[in-house]
Order: C-alpha cells, then sequence, then structure tokens
C-alpha cells in the first residue's frame, strides 16, 4: 500500500492541506484568534513562494481533484482529511477555485476567511462569496468548471464501453475457466485501470453503470460492479491509484472460485439442500485455486487470493469457510464484502428474482454493520452511494417520479436525478435535474418524500440510465 | 514542434529514441547502484531536457517505426529488441514528454522500458501504475475489447422494455397513497474520528499478506480433499519462490513452521507429507538457493541466525545448490554466511559435502575443507585427504591445516608427505599441523624430517619457523635436539648451520630452557650478529620472560 509522493508536488499538496486546515480552524474561531492567525502564517508562505514563480495561484476542484495551477494534487492518507473536508466546503458554496492573484498578508486572508464562513448561510453562497469579496484584489473565487457537454458525451461513452467490455471480458474468463484454457490477465489489469481512470475521472459515471442490472449475465455484471463499487469505495478512503487496480483486481476476480461449482447448483431457482449448500460453499476455495491458475504469484495475486477466500467469512467470522485460527479480515476483503452485499441484494438473481430497492439494501446492510461488515467501511460506502444510490427510483414532493442518476459531492442528501413523470404521472421526455436547485428564496425545490421499488412498478431503470 | 519540424529536431528525437534503447541494455545489465545505470539515466534525461526546451517531444507509435511529426525516427524489424513494436503491441500508440519532466520520472520511464515483459504486466499497465505527470500516452482502446458486439447488444437489451406509460401511472398513484415510511439508514458525516481510525486501519493492514495467505493455504490443505493436494502445494511451493525471491526469510520459515503441524501419522498425512516434501524440495533447489545467495550480496537478507534457521529445514539435496552458489558469490560476508549453513547442513551428509571438492573452481574446494575444518569432526579427515594432492597451493594449505586440526592417526601420513610438498607455505603448514597433533609420533616425524639434508638448505625463515613448531612440545628430547643444534660446529656449510643455531637460540628461548643458558651466553657474543641477536633475545626470554 505504498503511495508515493513526487517532491514537486509538495508546495501544492501542502498548500491545498494548510488551506483546509485555515478554514476549519475559522470554524471554530474568529478569524482574529491566535489559532487562526498561527493557520494563516503557516499558509501564507506557502502562497507567497509559489507567486515567486508563477503570476497568480489557482487551488481549483474539478471532481474528486484538486488542481494547483492546472497540476493535479496528488493526496495521501494522512492528508485525505483535509482533501475531504476543503472539498465537502468548496461544494456547499458552489465554489470551483480560489486564485491568489498577488503576494498576502494575513489581513487578506482573514478578511477572505470572514466571508467564506459567513457566505454559507447565503440563499445562492457562491453569489456571497463573490460579492464579499469585491474589494479584495489578491483573493478571486471562481465557479465550478463543468465539464463540455460533448466532453461529457465523450466520456459517458467511454465509460459505456469500459463498463460492457469489462463485463464481456469477465464473460469470457470464466468461460475459459470453465474450459481449461488460459487467461490473458493483463487485459483484466488494463480493464481495471480504464474503470479506475473512468472513476477519478468522473466517478458517478461509472458508479451509475452498476445500477443496470442484467438477470441473464448477473454473474458476469455482479463482478464488474463489484469491482466498480470496491474501487469506489477504495477511492473514497484515500487509496493510491496503485492500490485501486490490486483493490479493483480482487474484486473482479472475488467469485471466480464460482467457476467450479455445478451449473445445476449455480442456476437452481429453490433452495439449496445441506449437500448443496456445501457445495457452493467451497467456492472461496477454488477462487485461490482459480486466482493462481490464471495468474503468475505475485502482490496482486496473493490480494486477490485472500479477497476470493474472505469475501463471504464476515467480520464476526460468522460466515465461510471456517477457519481454525482467527485472522482479522484483509481490508480489501472487507470493501469487497460491503460491494459484494451491496450489489447482489440490488440484483435480480436467480433464488431472489426480485431485488430489493437500493434503500432498504443500505438498511439491511447497516443492521449487520459490525456484525457481518465492517461498521466504519460501511459508513465511507453508505457516504459513498448516498442515501438514494444511483439507479433509485424516487417520488418527490412535487408529485413527479425520478431515478437518481448521479451524486452531488457537496451534498450527499440531495443526489442528482432524471425526472420521468410529471406531477401528475405522466410519463415525459426524462429531464436531468438535481435535488439541490433552490427556488429564488433559497427553498429546495424538490425534495425527497421516499423511495419506490421499480421491479413491482415493471419500471426499466436501464432505459434512463444508459 | 508538431507541424514540419527541422532536420536539427529530427536529428535530436531520432538521438532521444537511440538513447532509450541504449539505455534498455544498460539498465538491463547494470544494478541501479552501477554508475553507468545513473550515468545512461542523466544522459536520457540530458537529451530529454535539451529537447523539451522547444516544445513537447511527440512521438507516433507505429508497428515497426516511431514517428516524429509525420517523419520516421526509429525503424526497426522483426520482433526482438523492436522499441516500436514493444509499444505498439500493448496497443500504445502515442507517447509524449512535456516541459517539466523530472530526472526521477525519466527514471522511472527508462526502467519500466526496460523491464522483461512478464506474463502479467505490460508497458502500459508499468507506466499506468507510474502515474508520471509529464509523460503522456495514448492507448488505442480497441486492444482492450473482447467481444465488439457485446456492447450494443447488452445496451439493446437493457433498453428493449421500455417503461409502459400505464406503469408509471400505476406507480405514481400509489406511491402518493402509500404511506410505507423510508427505509434507508441516515448518513452520518465522516468525523476526523473516522478518518483517523481509517488511517489506523489502512497502516494495519500494509503488513505482509504472504503470511496470511500461507495460513489460508494450510487452513485449506487441512479441509480439502486429497485429490486437492498437489494444486495447493504447488502453490505453497510459489508462495515459498516469492519469499526467497523477495528475500523474504520470515515468511518462508512460516511456511516451514505450518507444515510441520501437518498430522505425522496416517494415509491422508502421507499424501500431504509427500506433497510438502516437494515444496522442501523446491526450496533446496539451485534456482531458489541461487536468490538466496543474491539476497546475501545484496545485503538484504543480513540475519545469519534466520538464514541457519532456514537452512535447517532443508532437504540434503540443499548441499550441491549451496556449494554451486558458493563459488558465485561476491562478499566476503556472503560467502562465510553459506559457509555456516553447509557447515550445519553437511553434518546431516558429509558425502554431499564432499562432491564440493570435485568443483573446478579452487576456491570452492578450500571453502569446503574449511568447512570440514570447522565442523571438527574426524569422519570429515577421509574426505579431505582426497584434496591433499590439489593442484592449487591454497587448497593443498587448507587441507593440512584442516587435517592439523581435526587430528587422529589418519591424518599422520598425508601430513608427513607434505613436508616434502614443492611449495614452502604447504610445508610450513604441515610443521604447525604437527605442532597442533602434538604427539609423539608428530614430534618424531618432525624432528626426522629437520634432520635430513634437505631440511639443512631450506630458508632461513622455513628451518625457524620448524624450529618454533618443535619448541612447542617442551620436551627434553626436543631440548635435547636444540642444545645440540647450538653445539654443532662445521667446517663446511658454515651458514646453514649457523642458521640452524640461530633457528635453536630463537625456539630454546620460546621454551624458557634454562639449561641452555650457558651455552647462549656464549653465543651471545658470537661474531655472527644473527647468532648474537637470537641468543641475546633467548637468554632475555628465559631470564625476564619477555
Amino acid at each position: 500500500m505504498e503511495t508515493k509522493e513526487p517532491e514537486q508536488d509538495r508546495p501544492f499538496r501542502d498548500l491545498v492541506s494548510q488551506l483546509a486546515v485555515v478554514i476549519r480552524t475559522s470554524q471554530l474561531h474568529n478569524p482574529a484568534n491566535e489559532a487562526v492567525v498561527t493557520a494563516i502564517e503557516k499558509m501564507i508562505p506557502l502562497i507567497n513562494g509559489l507567486l515567486e514563480d508563477e503570476s497568480s495561484i489557482q487551488v481549483e476542484l474539478v471532481g474528486e481533484y484538486f488542481y494547483v495551477n492546472e497540476n493535479r494534487v496528488k493526496f495521501t492518507m494522512e492528508h485525505l482529511l483535509n482533501f475531504d473536508f476543503l472539498q465537502k466546503e468548496f461544494a456547499k458554496r458552489s465554489v470551483g477555485s480560489i486564485s491568489f492573484l498577488c503576494p498576502v498578508a494575513v489581513e487578506n486572508i482573514q478578511n477572505f476567511l470572514s466571508v467564506f464562513i459567513a457566505c454559507q448561510y447565503a440563499p445562492d453562497p457562491y453569489e456571497a462569496l463573490v460579492a464579499g469579496l469585491a474589494q479584495e484584489k489578491c483573493i478571486d473565487p471562481g465557479v465550478v468548471r463543468r465539464i463540455s457537454v460533448d466532453g461529457e458525451h465523450d466520456l459517458r461513452r467511454a465509460v459505456k464501453k469500459t463498463y460492457f467490455n469489462a463485463v464481456s471480458f469477465t464473460k469470457g474468463v470464466m468461460n475459459k475457466l470453465k474450459a481449461g484454457e488460459r487467461v490473458n490477465i493483463k487485459k483484466a489489469k488494463r480493464i481495471v485501470e480504464s474503470m479506475v481512470d473512468l472513476l477519478l475521472d468522473r466517478e458517478e459515471f461509472l458508479l451509475g453503470m452498476t445500477a443496470i442490472k442484467n438477470y441473464d449475465e448477473y454473474t458476469f455484471h455482479h463482478s464488474v460492479n463489484v469491482s466498480i463499487l470496491s474501487v469506489a469505495l477504495g477511492q473514497k478512503i484515500g487509496l493510491s491509484k496503485k492500490d485501486l487496480m490490486e483493490l479493483g483486481l480482487a474484486a473482479l476476480f472475488h467469485d471466480i472460485g464460482k467457476t467450479e461449482i455445478p451449473p445445476l447448483i449455480l442456476n437452481k431457482p429453490t433452495s439449496f439442500t445441506d449437500e448443496e449448500w456445501n457445495v457452493l460453499k467451497g467456492h472461496p476455495v477454488h477462487g485461490v485455486r482459480m486466482i493462481f491458475r490464471m495468474k503468475s504469484f505475485d502482490d496482486s495475486s496473493i490480494r486477490a487470493a485472500i479477497v476470493a477466500y474472505e469475501h463471504h467469512m464476515h467480520q464476526d467470522h460468522s460466515g465461510y469457510p471456517g477457519i481454525k485460527k482467527l485472522k482479522d479480515l484483509d481490508l480489501y476483503s472487507r470493501i469487497v464484502s460491503l460491494a459484494d452485499q451491496y450489489d447482489g441484494m440490488t440484483s435480480s438473481r436467480v433464488y431472489a428474482r426480485v431485488p430489493m430497492t437500493p434503500d432498504k439494501a443500505l438498511s439491511l446492510m447497516s443492521k449487520r454493520a459490525g456484525v457481518q461488515l465492517d461498521p466504519l467501511l460501511f459508513k465511507f460506502f453508505i457516504n459513498l452511494v448516498g442515501v438514494y444510490p444511483i439507479g433509485s427510483l424516487i417520488m418527490l414532493d412535487t408529485r413527479e417520479l425520478a431515478v437518481i442518476s448521479g451524486v452531488n459531492n457537496g451534498d450527499f442528501q440531495r443526489p442528482k436525478m432524471i425526472l420521468i413523470t410529471d406531477g401528475e404521472g405522466n410519463k415525459i421526455t426524462p429531464v436531468a435535474a438535481s435535488l439541490t436547485e433552490k427556488d429564488g428564496l433559497g427553498r429546495y425545490t424538490r425534495n425527497v418524500m421516499r423511495t419506490l421499488d421499480p421491479v413491482k412498478y415493471k419500471i426499466n431503470i436501464a432505459e434512463y440510465l444508459l | 514542434m508538431k507541424a514540419e519540424p527541422q532536420p536539427a529536431d529530427i536529428k535530436a528525437a531520432q538521438d532521444v529514441i537511440a538513447s532509450f534503447q541504449k539505455a534498455r541494455k544498460s539498465l538491463r545489465m547494470y544494478p541501479s547502484n552501477n554508475p553507468i545505470y545513473v550515468r545512461t539515466i542523466e544522459d536520457v534525461f540530458r537529451r530529454l531536457d535539451n529537447i523539451l526546451e522547444i516544445g513537447p517531444l511527440e512521438l507516433g507509435v507505429r508497428q515497426n517505426e516511431i514517428l516524429f511529426g509525420d517523419t520516421p525516427v526509429y525503424a526497426a524489424s522483426g520482433m526482438e529488441d523492436n522499441l516500436a513494436f514493444f509499444f505498439f503491441k500493448d496497443g500504445l500508440r502515442e507517447i509524449s514528454f512535456k516541459s517539466g519532466l523530472t530526472l526521477e520520472e525519466t527514471r522511472e520511464f527508462l526502467e519500466a522500458i526496460s523491464q522483461d515483459s512478464g506474463m502479467d504486466e505490460d508497458i502500459v499497465t508499468l507506466l499506468w501504475e507510474k502515474d508520471l505527470e509529464h509523460i503522456k500516452y495514448v492507448i488505442d482502446e480497441n486492444f482492450l475489447l473482447e467481444d465488439e458486439t457485446y456492447e450494443t447488444e447488452a445496451v439493446l437489451h437493457a433498453r428493449e422494455e421500455t417503461t409502459p406509460e400505464e406503469d408509471l401511472k400505476r406507480a405514481h398513484s400509489e406511491a402518493f397513497s402509500s404511506s410505507t415510511p423510508m427505509s434507508a439508514p441516515e448518513i452520518v458525516p465522516l468525523s476526523s474520528a473516522d478518518f483517523e481510525e481509517l488511517m489506523r486501519e489502512v497502516r494495519l493492514d500494509s503488513a505482509d499478506k504472504l503470511i496470511k495467505l500461507i495460513s489460508i493455504l494450510f487452513d485449506i490443505l487441512s479441509d480439502c480433499q486429497p485429490a486437492l493436494y498437489p494444486e495447493v502445494a504447488g502453490i505453497i511451493k510459489s508462495a515459498l519462490e516469492h519469499s526467497i525471491r523477495k528475500g523474504d526469510l520470515s515468511s518462508a520459515l512460516g511456511i516451514f513452521s505450518a507444515m510441520d503441524a501437518v498430522p505425522p501419522e496416517g494415509p491422508v498425512s502421507d499424501l500431504l507429507k509427500k506433497e510438502m516434501k516437494k515444496v522442501q524440495a523446491h526450496a533446496s533447489s539451485l534456482e531458489l538457493v541461487k536468490e538466496l545467495g543474491a539476497h546475501l550480496d545484496s545485503g538484504q537478507i543480513r540475519d545469519e541466525e534466520m538464514l541457519i534457521d532456514y537452512v535447517r529445514r532443508l532437504d540434503s539435496s540443499a548441499i550441491a545448490s549451496l556449494i554451486a552458489v558458493l563459488g558465485d558469490l561476491k562478499t566476503m560476508e556472503a560467502r562465510k554466511t553459506i559457509m555456516n549453513a553447509l557447515a550445519f547442513l553437511g553434518s546431516k551428509d558429509l558425502n554431499a559435502l564432499a562432491k564440493g571438492l570435485s568443483d573446478p573452481r579452487w576456491y570452492v574446494v578450500r571453502n569446503i575443507i574449511h568447512i570440514f575444518r570447522k565442523m571438527e569432526d574426524r569422519r570429515c579427515v577421509d574426505f579431505v585427504i582426497k584434496a591433499s594432492r590439489h593442484s592449487d597451493v591454497r587448497v593443498r594449505i587448507e587441507v593440512i591445516r584442516a587435517l592439523g586440526e581435526l587430528g587422529g592417526q589418519g591424518v599422520i601420513q598425508t601430513v608427513r608427505d607434505a613436508l616434502d610438498d614443492s611449495e614452502f607455505s604447504v610445508r610450513s603448514s604441515a610443521a604447525r599441523a604437527l605442532g597442533m597433533l602434538k604427539t609423539e609420533p608428530s614430534r618424531m616425524i618432525l624432528m626426522q624430517h629437520m634432520a635430513g639434508k634437505d631440511f639443512m638448505q631450506a630458508d632461513f625463515n622455513e628451518k625457524k619457523e620448524f624450529f618454533e613448531v618443535l619448541s612447542g612440545w617442551n620436551s627434553p628430547e626436543s631440548e635435547a635436539y636444540m642444545i645440540k643444534c647450538l653445539r654443532a660446529g662445521s667446517l663446511f656449510h658454515k651458514g646453514r648451520t649457523d642458521e640452524l643455531k640461530a633457528c635453536a637460540a630463537y625456539a630454546l628461548g620460546l621454551m624458557g630452557a634454562k639449561n641452555a643458558l650457558p651455552l647462549l651466553h656464549k653465543l651471545r657474543d658470537s661474531k655472527n650478529k644473527t647468532i648474537s641477536d637470537y641468543a641475546f633475545n633467548a637468554i632475555k626470554r628465559i631470564e625476564y620472560g619477555n
């Protein structure tokens, strides 16, 4: 789990981190307070030092990442808290960037902080911030940079291509393993790399694909979905790119042992006999064997084998396989268990044709947190998928129906959605909207009343998400 | 730099590519701390840095060509050592170097392109993992396509069931007439404590995973059908290999400890034990022992105690591997460690260790004899004697030393023969060996030799050494012989006789022979300065003990 820190990134990373410290401190104390001033004094040399070589310094939030003068700032675990905090503070105010246009003094920053803290309560925080800083010549806020429609379209296309290619690849791998053929693991790595890149770029797009379920191809979709959800959670907890790839690969192959289970058992629609259940419970062990059949022995195959073995073991070791000596579950196994349970519950499977709605699945998982599932990771997971995960069918207080299509990083309670009916329940041409939208008085335009079960009403979610 | 490149730019780009090729060879050939390795990277960096002053360097990749703009700056045919094909085969179609490129990034790039393509990695994955800020690449994504029609068909399938209007209506009316509450859990904002706990968890999780996998594999073995034993044992074998390749003896020892837990009896256990033997044999193979040697040489393995603990678990086939490796080691410390390991393992199978005496490398033979010598086991004598006629004098010296230390009746004849060796150092060692044996027969052999004509002709230092050895017995016979030497007079060979007198004076001094004092005082006044000096020193030693 090593994370490289190129030295040239250091001033940028330090600046972003210190900006978070300054803002957090000023939320507790007045900007004139000594603690705030000390934090400001630490930040000033960072800004002014960078300004010696650059005409201006812009700290910008694009998607999940901070950029300083167009350089993506790579952060490590110890900066995770600060980066996460600053991301939320920017998102709360719809601020895309803060630019430092000339060398700053303590007073400039104090002035900025007063406005920045106060504006969050305004109906339009960003406008309030701009207005409040109108006289401040050295500090300039900027709006959130939107990806162009063309760019977004291309990205969506790339997401779809990557997703279905991953599913098709997984299908190929499983079929080849069943036939005793060799598997090209290089390709698996490349596919996971593409998924990691897309998740780092615009998490919600690929995450959204996991809501598209396919009963006939469940096993393959499930493997890819678990991989996507795991990588997304890994990203949320600050794993490095290389670790995300390892995690994604391990997650993609977590059920690879099922290739050794007779189809008659695997596809049995009714309850298992004890004997059948015992056979099925062998898939984690087969998983370990399969991993080393298709992949040479290295650090990533070791992790993948551990995940394949442990993903049903449960946090309290109440699952299977039973082990002689209790060992803490691997971090990746705990992540994959969460993703596995969530995707499994929300999918239509041979032994559970009617899937759970995402909110019901989360609700059940919350009961399992601390017993079967890691409670801390579950907390991160729910912050990842939101209370209304992508693919949820919701009814709004405007009497419209909508499908959740993406998360809003600043406000997990208020995701993005696609309106599918009008207030009378008439089907409409789908319209993209967000639960963060407000009216002129600063009140939310739409609020969620509750979620609905799309399966019950034969509503094809994929129609709106693809 | 993309449009119409200038001839000078083309030349610079060609030079850069040529430097990449050169670097691939050097980086594969030398270890990373070698000056050539370091200089090669610096040279490539300088070239790139110069070219990047004008603008980014964008290179197109074709199957057998690398293009700068539209101009080929590299061409090759065939697949071997073809840089263009090396990139092309993995789907890489364009590679660009941006201004701001650092030496570190250049190193990482060169190391990636110099890596031998493994089974599981390609150049794109290597570059992706390195995530280099100033080196970008474009890939042909079609390379990844598994089934070109899958996406289209899957999308069609997903969309084919359009939601009927009446279902939406029904959903709408039921939704707003129902009072079922929301079932989703509340989102609890993440706190600093959550992040701190997470960091702690991640830190805890960073411990080596191999140990865990080993434990899993043995758990599987304890529960699975015997039919799976060979496959699981094969994975354990790979785990062992992996740990040794990484220089991780602790994990390797973990495997052996787990093997100890295999039940000692029963039909199932026999099958299992057979598989575990294979693992042990693999650990003893030349391939793995070579890895061990390389880690010892590089200093990565320093814990000799752990190494011996590991070697203790190997079977005797490891002896041949260790001997083979012994001759290739570069550092004294590594050789010493392997020799200690061989001493341990060899004591269980002297014949296997003795096979090393046939090694064509003289230093290996000497090391093996040294190991026998350190074993202090008289069973080794017969093996050591076999090397007594080795063509290399250094081996013969070690043989005689070993025989002297090992002792016993069996060594006498060989040591006696060595007194007549053509090399002084061997004869001298033989004398010392006899001194170590310190038996009456050995004294007699020594004295017989010293009484011979050839000894008279020997060099002064050789004589002195022999007398010194003889002094070690401190017996009346030795003393008498030496006093006789002091008295000796000769009209012929006066010089040789004087040498004998000086050596005898020296030896009597060492013995503290008070009886010799009158004679020594006489010789103190000898005109021969050597005799006079040696007599004076002997007197001092006898009378004052210094």
